[in-house]
């Protein structure tokens, strides 16, 4: 633009702050609203579909855009209004869990301080699930509600302590790369 | 100073792990546990694009990982798509049918422990019969396209950041 000078090196130095130190917030937010939606759209599936008429046709889209990634199997559900979940009682619990570590997080440290844990923690938290369905498939035993419920959310829960730190980091490096490049970051200095 | 490796074959491999795992009727069962093929393809691309990175170039970071998974996703969509539907146009609904077994025999089971009322094995069938029987038009087509590149990316890119988290970032030293 005529008459403006933009010094790059001043505006990377003095956003470079905003950029490491507000934004993996943001991007916090952004994620945890993300799955919060998420799980509502599980929960809203049966409502709709129980409204009959009025809502039933958003109800069945939920189910058929959930029917992609679960079996969807009745029995294998958790119900409500007398319809089953979106998914099924282990993809509820894996949501479920992910969402209420996303909530704990800050809780217990500020997201952009959040360190990935060692990678044994994630595989001993997948263990118990993948030995159970391993089981389940191979007729050692029946798999009951509990046993997935339990290895479902252990294994939802310890997600997001491997997920969110890669993530707001790489949020932070796109953005980086992007005003270096004179994007949108770079115009907005202006 | 060297840039970043093309990200096409980690992209294109990564895609069509993706595309396989949730195209391939009984091999895409996997997908029914939180859509673990999807993470699966969107970790191995992320692995694949790690190890095309040689000393002197800048290093492998998590936003690298996040791009490849999320590509790897739209990609193996594409790739789900077509696979997909070459199946059902070769030897019809297969997947459906291997699917109606598999429920057949958990809701088989599930009746002799009790767990479900009588009667309502009967009904799930008949819904079951109803779904395997539909025919293939391109509404159906452009639906599953829908869906697919909506959730396959999300899941990818997901995959891609378990990746990075499981890899680590890979140090390579730059010239002086």
């Amino acid at each position: 633009m005529a008459g403006i000078i933009v010094d790059k090196d001043y505006i990377c130095r003095d956003y470079a702050t905003e950029i490491f130190m507000i934004s993996p917030n943001r991007t916090y937010n952004t994620l945890l609203a993300l799955v919060t939606v998420w799980c509502i759209a599980i929960v809203a599936a049966p409502l709709l579909a129980a409204g009959g008429e009025v809502s039933g046709p958003a109800g069945s889209l939920l189910y058929e855009g959930f029917s992609r990634i679960c079996h969807q199997i009745d029995a294998r559900s958790f119900h409500i209004a007398g319809e089953k979940l979106g998914v099924c009682v282990r993809c509820s619990s894996i949501y479920f869990g992910f969402l209420a570590t996303l909530i704990a997080i800050p809780f217990i440290v500020s997201p952009n301080r959040l360190r990935t844990p060692s990678i044994q923690w994630l595989f001993l938290a997948l263990a118990p699930m993948i030995v159970d369905v391993l089981s389940y498939n191979l007729g050692i035993q029946s798999s009951p509600v509990m046993a997935r419920l339990v290895t479902g959310i252990l294994a939802g829960a310890i997600l997001p302590l491997y997920i969110v730190p890669s993530l707001l980091e790489a949020v932070g490096q796109i953005k980086m790369s992007l005003y270096k490049a004179g994007g949108f970051y770079a115009r907005k200095t202006q | 100073m060297p840039e970043k490796p093309n990200k096409q074959r980690a992209v294109l491999l990564g895609g069509l792990v993706i595309g396989s795992l949730w195209g391939i009727p009984f091999v895409n069962m996997i997908n029914c546990c939180c859509c673990a093929g999807i993470l699966l393809g969107g970790i191995m691309a992320s692995y694949l694009y790690r190890e095309e990175f040689v000393e002197g170039m800048p290093p492998f970071e998590s936003s690298d990982a996040l791009i490849t998974g999320l590509l790897a996703g739209i990609v193996g969509a594409l790739v789900a798509t077509f696979i997909s539907n070459l199946i059902h146009l070769a030897f019809g609904p297969v997947g459906a049918e291997v699917m109606k077994d598999i429920i057949e025999k958990v809701l088989q089971r599930l009746e002799e422990q009790g767990s479900i009322p009588t009667g309502m094995y009967d009904e799930m069938l008949e819904q079951l019969e109803r779904e395997i029987n539909k025919p293939l038009t391109l509404y159906e087509v452009l639906k599953d396209l829908l869906f697919s590149v909506i959730i396959l990316p999300i899941f990818g890119m997901l995959g891609g950041l378990l990746g990075f988290a499981i890899f680590g970032k890979k140090k390579t030293a730059q010239p002086a």
